[in-house]
Parts: structure tokens; C-alpha cells; sequence
């Protein structure tokens, strides 16, 4: 049989994309997890003792820094949940209200645009204790209030979640507001002939349906709290002291300044079981509950 | 045709004036007009920032000393711009985040080049092509679009420097082309599996060519999803930090890297008009393609979700 192009074309075409998965994810990552179990300091040392094989990962649970950062990444997460909720809330009331749906879209998603290194700065700029928002505060007679988060370690990770949920609000609220326009336009008048109130009709129809939406909303924020890090960067770059130092802070930290790949590498990849972890049961819903759905379409 | 539209058009309206009652004007009701008031403040809130910037970086640091953040500028003077553009220092390198703007600008072309070139013609291959494992190897994207840079970061390091590129401009593209890759081929394929199966058996009688279909036909055919993925990778590309930052050798350090070196890690007493003033400029690009080509933007974001 002779040799045709056109067959083989296709497979040589992949052969890019499948080399750099091969190498750049599943040889990456394989040799990251195999550099964990080493005593790898600045350089790679390839030899394992598999009699201490585990001693990178007890030294990042014993180090105080690294389970602060854990606490960070929860507290982060539990935080960013508002994002989500302000996200539906501002997309049912645009859903509900036509006007000016263009103007607010616009003005909800910008910061979307902007690098979090520029948002990080602007917010780390509001929270300036002496010239920022709280000297506003104090000047139209509000003595009390503080708005120097950042600069103790008991709030400062609330400044970071007040920035990170500035940020990615308008995201959640596309997400839903194309998730609210997919729903029958039947069921608003049905509710209405029913006289069923507003918050029922949200909170006990409107909500259950988009529980899909939900589903991919809080998937995609796990992902990016574990991610975090520009944001971190520039409002504190991890201070005061080490109080706002998250797992990537960490990870990035052990590799540059304390140039330790064994320990940066044992913390990159608690940081993908932390994402398998959330990621599967998550995935593992969706596909149920996608299912379920087509049985009762069926 | 457009005539008979007209005079449709025209029936119609006479035959809304025949009707007997006068249509009610359309009244707001209070709750209408609470939600527009909430959603108002909230946009109110979400213009904050962007607004603190503007006003700081046109202020002297006189009136900044002042400490009312919220006060307009006492006049319009642009210095802090110019001192920010030309003057300000990263580190002991007084060139102004110029220098960061020319090498986002070299960053930018290669790897838009590199990631859209591969993920495109990857997608191509696995949505129009029987090609051995095809599912397989695209549940193998799906996983790696998940996976933090973090656990591949060292690896690559020691990929590009063994490429001979690591810390130029190329090592940037190569590092972007990669972790881009996997959710712009989902992306690219979920496209092209919307072609319909008769244009591609055309094709496949006409010429049978991988290459020539790719360049006659489907390329030609994915204009609206280049503008979509083009800009999710300008922005993305633009505001990436963390890979200038580890890639990015002296001279190759895109803007915001830049931005972060003027503003964190300066020396002696913090100019914030200069710093928000270089904040601003970096910011611009990508706004000025966000609320010029919005549509396209909001589209490609929703659909590289995952991509953070």
C-alpha cells in the first residue's frame, strides 16, 4: 500500500500539542513529584532514600509558615464565596431590570481586564493607613472606623478577600446572568399567576435550577484561590510578617529566597492534591447531576 | 424586499392607532426603581478603585500629603505620567516602565503567534480528522487546563534554559504557548466540531490535503473565534506576572513585573502619583481593547474560564 499524506498528515499535525502535554505536563509533573522524594537542596539531587522518602512533607507540616498558608488558602476560599453570591445577585437584578443592562455589564466586568498586579496596587493604595481611605473616613467624622486592614495580621487576609472579590464578581455575574437567560421564560410568568412571593421564587425555584451554574462557579474559584498569588504579591506581598502567605506564595518563596527545590517541590504538589481533591468530587457532581437530567429529559 | 417591510411595517403601526384605548405609559414601579439604585451603588463601588487611580496619578504630592484620597486634582498637570513613562526606577534602574512596555510589546507577538498557531491546528486535527485516540488525548487537555503553574514551573525552567531560551523573549512565548495550550485547543475544537460534516466531505473530495483544507477552508471559516481567542490571549499575556517574572531575564521583564519592581520594592519615600500613574499606563492596553471590543472579550473569558 502506498504511503498517503493525506492519512498521515492529522497524526504528525499532533505531534506538537502531544509532545509538549508528554513533557511539559506529564514529565513536569512526574519529575516535580519525584524531586519531592529527594533531599534536593539548591540543585537536583536524583537519588532517594526510600527509607525518609516522606522527609520534605514532614518539614512542610511542621513549619508554621506553610500551615498558615493552608489557613490563608481556606479563609480565602470561605471569603471569595461572596463573590459568587454578589455575582448572582447583581446578575438576577440586571436579569429582572432590562435598563441599563449594557452600562452595568460594562462596569461590573472591567476589572476583569486589568492585571491583578495594577488591582493589588490600587487597593493596597486605598488601604494606605495614613493618606488612604480610612484618613477619609476620620475627616467626615467617622473617628472609629478602620480601613488599615493590611496592616495588622488578624485582618490583613480580609483586605485580600475585599480586593479578590472586587475582581472576580463581574465574572460570576456573566457566568450567572447566562445561566438566569437559559431558564424558561414560562416559569416567570407561571410563578407570577401563582402569586408566588419574590424570595420564593428565587430562593425555591430560580436557585435549584441553576444549581449547574453554581457547580461550575465554585469549581472555577477553588481553582483560582489555590492559584492565588498576584493579588497576594502586590497588596502584601505576603506580610505583615508571613500572615498572609498562601501555599503558591510558599511554593514560589522555597524555590527563589530559601532555594530549596526538594521543599518547593513537596509544596507544588500538595498544592495539585489540594486541586485533584477539589476538583474531582466537584466534576464527579456535575457529571451526576448532567445525567440525572438527561434521564428526565428522556 | 426592504419596501415590503417598509409597508408591513407601516400597516401595522396604523393598525396600533386604530385600537381604542390609549396604551398606559409604562410606570416604574418602586421596586424598579430599587433595583436600579442598588445597582447603581455597586457600580459605584466597582468604579472606585479606577477612579482613585485616575485622580491620584494627576495630583501633586502636595495635595496628596493632604490625605483626602477622594478629592479631584487641584489642576490638571500630567508629570507624574511623564516621570512614571521615562523616570521612575525598578530596582537601581531609573528608565521609566517604558522599558517594561516595549518588552511586553516583544513578549506579545511571539507568543500569540506560538499559542494560537499550535492550540489551532491542534484543535483542527482532533475536531475534523479521525485521528487514533482523539477523546482520550482531549480528556488528557481537560486535565491539564486544571493543573496550578506551580508543580511545572522548576521543569520548565529547565526545559527553556535547556532550549537555549531561557530568560529572552522566546522563553516568555514558549512558557505562555504551553500552559495556553490545552484550554485554547478545547476551545479551537469545540469550534470546529460545529462545521458541518458536508463542507468537510467537499473538502475531502476536492483536494483530501490536511494542509490545504486547513488553509482554504477552515481558516477562512474562523474569524469570529480568532477575534475571541486573540483577545483572551492579548489580555492574558499583557497581565501575566508570574511567568515574566520567572522567565523574564534583565531586559525581557514585561510591564507589569516592572510596575510591581517601581511600586514594592522602591527605595527612599513612595511617590504615589508616580505609582499610580505607572499602574495606570500598564492597565491601559488591555482596557482600551476591553471597552472597545467588549463583546468579544466577555465571550472569550467565559469560554477560557478555566484558564484563572
Amino acid at each position: 500500500m502506498a504511503f498517503r499524506w493525506s492519512r498521515w498528515s492529522p497524526q504528525f499535525a499532533l505531534a506538537p500539542a502531544g509532545g509538549v502535554t508528554l513533557v511539559a505536563f506529564a514529565g513536569s509533573i512526574g519529575w516535580t513529584i519525584w524531586m519531592s522524594l529527594t533531599r534536593s537542596r539548591r540543585f537536583a539531587d536524583y537519588g532517594i532514600n526510600w527509607d525518609e522518602w516522606s522527609r520534605q512533607y514532614v518539614r512542610l507540616l511542621k513549619d508554621d509558615i506553610f500551615i498558615t498558608a493552608l489557613k490563608n488558602m481556606v479563609v480565602l476560599g470561605v471569603g471569595s464565596l461572596l463573590a459568587i453570591v454578589f455575582g448572582f445577585i447583581l446578575a438576577a437584578m440586571i436579569d429582572r431590570e432590562k435598563r441599563g443592562e449594557g452600562v452595568f455589564r460594562t462596569v461590573f466586568l472591567y476589572p476583569l481586564a486589568v492585571s491583578l498586579i495594577v488591582t493589588g496596587l490600587a487597593w493596597r493604595w486605598l488601604f494606605n493607613p495614613t493618606l488612604g481611605v480610612e484618613n477619609f473616613l476620620h475627616q467626615i467624622g467617622l473617628p472609629w472606623a478602620r480601613f488599615d486592614w493590611l496592616n495588622y495580621p488578624e485582618t490583613a487576609m480580609y483586605g485580600i478577600i475585599l480586593g479578590t472579590v472586587w475582581q472576580g464578581s463581574g465574572f460570576y455575574m456573566a457566568l450567572m446572568l447566562s445561566g438566569l437567560k437559559s431558564i424558561n421564560s414560562e416559569i416567570w410568568s407561571a410563578a407570577r399567576l401563582d402569586g408566588v412571593s419574590f424570595w420564593r421564587l428565587y430562593l425555591e425555584i430560580i436557585i435549584p435550577m441553576m444549581r449547574f451554574t453554581f457547580l461550575t462557579c465554585a469549581i472555577l474559584l477553588s481553582l483560582g484561590v489555590v492559584k492565588a498569588y498576584d493579588m497576594v504579591y502586590a497588596m502584601t506581598n505576603g506580610g505583615p510578617g508571613q500572615s498572609t502567605w498562601v501555599p503558591a506564595y510558599y511554593t514560589i518563596d522555597a524555590y527563589w529566597q530559601k532555594q530549596n527545590l526538594g521543599l518547593a517541590s513537596a509544596a507544588a504538589v500538595v498544592m495539585l492534591a489540594i486541586t485533584v481533591a477539589i476538583f474531582l468530587p466537584l466534576v464527579l457532581i456535575t457529571a451526576w447531576q448532567q445525567r440525572r437530567q438527561e434521564a428526565r429529559a428522556q | 424586499m426592504s419596501s415590503i417591510a417598509e409597508a408591513s411595517l407601516r400597516h401595522s403601526r396604523s393598525v396600533d392607532e386604530t385600537v381604542a384605548f390609549p396604551r398606559k405609559k409604562k410606570r416604574i414601579s418602586g421596586r424598579q426603581i430599587a433595583i436600579l439604585i442598588f445597582l447603581t451603588i455597586c457600580a459605584l463601588f466597582f468604579c472606585v478603585p479606577l477612579y482613585v487611580i485616575v485622580v491620584t496619578s494627576l495630583k501633586s504630592m502636595d495635595q496628596i500629603r493632604q490625605g483626602d484620597i477622594f478629592s479631584l486634582p487641584w489642576s490638571l498637570n500630567f508629570d507624574a505620567w511623564v516621570t512614571a513613562w521615562d523616570k521612575s526606577c525598578s530596582g537601581t534602574v531609573c528608565q521609566g516602565i517604558k522599558v517594561g512596555f516595549v518588552n511586553s510589546l516583544e513578549i506579545l507577538f511571539p507568543s500569540l503567534v506560538l499559542s494560537i498557531g499550535l492550540s489551532c491546528v491542534t484543535g483542527y486535527a482532533l475536531a475534523l480528522w479521525n485521528v487514533r485516540w482523539a477523546n482520550s488525548f482531549l480528556f488528557v487537555l481537560f486535565l491539564c487546563a486544571f493543573v496550578p503553574f506551580q508543580i511545572i514551573m522548576v521543569p520548565l525552567i529547565m526545559i527553556t534554559g535547556f532550549m537555549h531560551v531561557y530568560g529572552t523573549i522566546w522563553g516568555i512565548a514558549v512558557v505562555h504557548a504551553v500552559l495556553a495550550m490545552p484550554i485554547l485547543t478545547l476551545i479551537f475544537r469545540n469550534y470546529y466540531k460545529g462545521i458541518p460534516q458536508e463542507i468537510m466531505s467537499a473538502a475531502m473530495m476536492d483536494s483530501g490535503s490536511f494542509w490545504r483544507i486547513f488553509g482554504e477552508i477552515i481558516l477562512p471559516m474562523s474569524g469570529n473565534i480568532m477575534i475571541v481567542v486573540l483577545i483572551l490571549q492579548i489580555t492574558s499575556i499583557w497581565n501575566d506576572f508570574l511567568i515574566g517574572l520567572t522567565y523574564g531575564g534583565i531586559g525581557t521583564q514585561p510591564m507589569t513585573v516592572i510596575l510591581a519592581n517601581v511600586v514594592i520594592t522602591a527605595l527612599g519615600e513612595a511617590n504615589y502619583n508616580v505609582d499610580m500613574a505607572s499602574a495606570l499606563l500598564t492597565a491601559f492596553p488591555p482596557l482600551i481593547i476591553y471597552f472597545v471590543l467588549g463583546r468579544f472579550f466577555v465571550q472569550g473569558i467565559t469560554a477560557g474560564a478555566i484558564k484563572g
